[in-house]
């Protein structure tokens, strides 16, 4: 079991280094001058350029860009935004936002996706699967953004339950709507994974079995079904996670939310190529250990994986 | 036994979502509004850079630098120039300026705001090695390059401290203008603090002006309280300011609509055609300042510094009908152009002469064009580029190639660029060869900045490399004018001259527009196409 955390755990140096590389070259390939949009349309004398250069080590080759940002990431370093702040500070300040609220949506999505995918299962071909089917269809064919503006306008500028927008105040029950916003899309898919693999376990030897045995309907859908059932809703939230960080950049500009997706989208605006990358190399980190926690969850949930 | 394990991972995710809401929580900021202050909620961007007068340049950090600091002179909403920490500003020829200060103006620490405030701000921010963004506005002062960064050093040759309370300014070439530009923010004073440690400074500035920083909550909101020792033009009528910071205007605007802020400095592309009939906001909508042209480099075959050039861009500006494309396209939020400047400036004036070449005529038009083939046969296609990440750039580029196409009868098409940046280099290297959008915010309240540095021979933002004597000596003469209405002659003169060559082609200006929530009261839009927020009550 160590040993294939550790093994796994060394796997992701490589995917970190390959990722930084990949996200560094495209930052570089972008085209367009960072000093002369930084100056807008004053001009730039070449002592001040050759300054801002050597500040940021723009004047370097892009390898070397890139090996000196390895070399300070190690130590945490990430370098200095162009208002200069440490990078660093900034993830620091807007990571635990996103977390927050990623977390808030993938329970939220979990708890409702697995239990209305449960019953629609067992009652396949009733009323409720056929609900639950249009429900998921009508949230998955529409795009976030319209679902979080349309959200956003019924229940903050109308009815006033929840405030529109969250700006500094990052409570549970500021965060709730975005949250919503956030999972709803996961949630369609929870439940249409959860109903197909309910329905086919309902037909699976071993509950056949346990029925035939006597114990009872609600026992055996909860132990057997249920349980089963759980194993590829598991692995689509490990790797949901991950997703929900990246789609919190358009959740988190319509509800003001100042998280990871927002900071990498000012970046990406500003072209502050040390943001951006940083930002990424978090994002691809929490995907690896997301995904990797995921794979030691099948152990505890099916019995006959085991790791060595 | 086996279903409580998964019920215990699952209450173990729960729990640790509840540990990270519980972190959250507790900072619920309402708005200081708890007791009984008026503290006004306004829209803001994060500053992109830190709050250093010299090294801002942007709007986000440009509200909170213009709201703490206070220079020499300040600008009245109309744009008139007042005098501030100035006592007098006074020169004979022009060329060498005395400027004495008030006495008793003091910083937010208690030092004394003197001469070398001034003149060690000014000298910081042309020092090349602090790469300063706002350098180019030293260009006028003795000691400058074209960019406006010291060529010798630490100190400006043109900059001299007589006494505590007054100093010597040498420009390059006579300005009559120079006092009139001293109220944009390069030329505020720093306190000594800062040049100990600019960082920490620009994180937390210690400032002279109507507000005081109080905390710059990154990424959050900018609260700012009234400055008990401020005795200048601009009295806050609030009880101070809290800029919150928006990354989507979207958002802002909805927050608008609520009341949550209680004015906004623009309105999101989304609500452009519906935000004046809005009942849930306040709106405010009126010429502004910043303008669009398209510039034409006279470089391009066909566009050079001949008579055919000349027909072809006067050709070009007929065929192009403004008003249809502000109605349609800017739901009448653009105003068409009737000079190289806006009608915001003190010495704007509606007759220049010529100026009816920016009148739509699609005969002429076509006749001029005639007459250009007639010198020399037009081949290929005129290409107008653009940067695509502009809102609403694209829609109007279309338009306007759309009118040019079928009004001259030739091949117009655009030609699109995805960033700013990348388009800005290939201007600033000289690298386009097509005609491209180019627009100008003043500086400062005059026609004078939107002429000179775009159209002077060799100027800092002449993008199209115009030159012309006669120009320039209009320029020259303006500058060294003895009193407004004869600096405002000869700008007429140099307009007229601009109104032949059409180095640029005005378009329109846009409008100023800020909206309100209901129940805030004084909300003015300035010369610079902001709300005055020290006026804004509720």
């Amino acid at each position: 079991m160590w040993r294939y955390i550790v093994r796994r755990l060394l796997q992701t140096i490589p995917v970190i280094l390959g990722a930084t590389l990949l996200i560094y070259a495209l930052v570089f390939l972008q085209p367009g001058d960072p000093i002369v949009a930084l100056f807008g349309e004053k001009p730039v004398s070449e002592a001040a350029r050759a300054q801002l250069e050597a500040q940021y080590n723009l004047d370097k080759p892009f390898i070397v860009q890139w090996l000196l940002f390895l070399k300070g990431a190690l130590v945490g370093d990430f370098g200095t935004s162009y208002s200069g702040q440490p990078v660093s500070d900034l993830i620091a300040r807007s990571l635990p936002v996103t977390f927050q609220l990623a977390f808030m949506a993938m329970i939220i999505e979990a708890i409702l996706g697995v239990v209305a995918g449960f019953y629609a299962g067992l009652r396949r071909g009733h009323i409720f699967d056929s609900t639950m089917l249009v429900v998921s269809l009508v949230v998955i064919a529409i795009p976030i953004f319209v679902l979080g503006f349309a959200l956003q306008l019924i229940f903050g500028v109308q009815l006033q339950w929840v405030p529109p927008t969250v700006g500094s105040a990052t409570t549970f029950t500021n965060l709730l709507l975005p949250a919503v916003v956030l999972g709803l899309v996961s949630f369609a898919y929870v439940l249409r994974l959860t109903r197909t693999s309910v329905i086919e376990n309902l037909t699976a030897d071993h509950v056949r079995t346990a029925r035939a045995h006597g114990v009872p309907d609600g026992v055996v859908n909860r132990r057997h079904v249920l349980r089963n059932s759980l194993i590829p809703v598991v692995t689509f939230l490990g790797a949901d996670l991950g997703a929900l960080m990246a789609g919190a950049v358009v959740t988190e500009g319509i509800f003001n939310i100042n998280g990871i997706g927002n900071l990498a989208y000012q970046a990406i605006l500003r072209g502050e190529n040390p943001t951006v990358v940083s930002v990424v190399t978090i994002m691809v980190l929490i995907y690896v250990v997301a995904s990797l926690l995921v794979d030691l969850l099948y152990a505890a949930l099916d019995p006959r994986i085991r790791y060595a | 036994m086996q279903p409580k394990r998964i019920l215990k991972y699952v209450g173990a995710l729960s729990v640790a979502a509840l540990a990270f809401t519980a972190c959250g929580g507790g900072d619920d900021a309402a708005g200081g509004s708890a007791d009984g202050e008026m503290v006004i909620n306004a829209h803001g961007t994060e500053p992109q850079n830190p709050l250093v007068p010299t090294n801002t340049n942007e709007v986000g950090g440009g509200h909170i630098v213009d709201a703490i600091f206070a220079g020499l002179v300040s600008y009245a909403t109309d744009g008139s120039t007042e005098m501030e920490v100035a006592e007098s500003i006074e020169s004979e020829d022009n060329l060498t300026w005395t400027i004495k200060l008030k006495d008793g103006w003091t910083f937010s620490d208690g030092t004394p705001v003197t001469a070398n405030s001034f003149v060690d701000a000014w000298n910081y921010g042309a020092n090349p090695d602090n790469a300063q963004l706002n350098a180019y506005f030293f260009n006028p002062i003795e000691g400058t390059d074209e960019e406006g960064n010291s060529t010798d050093g630490e100190t400006l040759s043109g900059l001299e401290v007589v006494d505590d309370l007054t100093f010597e300014v040498t420009l390059k070439e006579p300005a009559s203008d120079f006092p009139d530009r001293l109220g944009y923010s390069a030329y505020f004073p720093l306190p000594e603090v800062a040049f100990e440690d600019m960082e920490a400074f620009g994180e937390k500035p210690v400032s002279n002006g109507p507000y005081v920083l109080e905390e710059w909550n990154h990424d959050v909101e900018a609260v700012l309280s009234t400055n008990p020792d401020y005795e200048g033009n601009r009295t806050p009528q609030n009880d101070g300011l809290i800029f919150k910071f928006y990354t989507d205007p979207d958002a802002a605007y909805t927050d608008v609509q609520s009341g949550v802020v209680d004015v906004m400095d623009q309105v999101p592309p989304s609500a452009i055609s519906t935000f004046q009939d809005d009942d849930s906001i306040q709106a405010f909508a009126e010429p502004g300042s910043v303008n669009g042209t398209i510039t034409i480099p006279s470089r391009l075959e066909h566009f050079g510094d001949d008579e055919e050039g000349q027909l072809r861009r006067q050709a070009i500006s007929k065929a192009i009908d403004r008003e249809a494309v502000t109605s349609t396209i800017f739901d009448d939020t653009y105003t068409p152009a009737t000079d190289f400047s806006s009608p915001l400036m003190p010495d704007f004036t509606e007759d220049v002469e010529g100026a009816d070449v920016l009148e739509f005529d699609a005969d002429e038009a076509k006749e001029l064009w005639a007459q250009a083939d007639e010198i020399n046969e037009f081949t290929g296609s005129f290409e107008l580029s653009y940067n695509a990440d502009g809102a609403g750039n694209r829609e109007w580029v279309e338009a306007v190639t759309n009118q040019i196409r079928e009004n001259l009868e030739i091949e117009a098409e655009p030609n699109a660029f995805a960033a700013f940046a990348e388009f800005r280099e290939l201007i600033t290297n000289r690298e386009l060869d097509t005609a491209f959008r180019t627009g100008w915010q003043p500086d400062y309240p005059s026609v004078y900045n939107y002429i000179a540095p775009t159209f002077g021979t060799g100027a800092g933002a002449n993008d199209g490399d115009y030159s012309n004597p006669d120009f320039d000596q209009a320029l020259r003469e303006a500058a060294a004018a003895e009193d407004d209405a004869t600096r405002a002659e000869h700008l007429a003169d140099a307009q007229a001259i601009l109104m032949e060559d059409l180095p640029a082609i005005p378009l329109w200006n846009r409008d100023a527009i800020a909206i309100a929530a209901q129940g805030v009261e004084g909300v003015q839009v300035n010369w610079q196409n902001q709300p005055e927020y020290y006026l804004v009550t509720k």
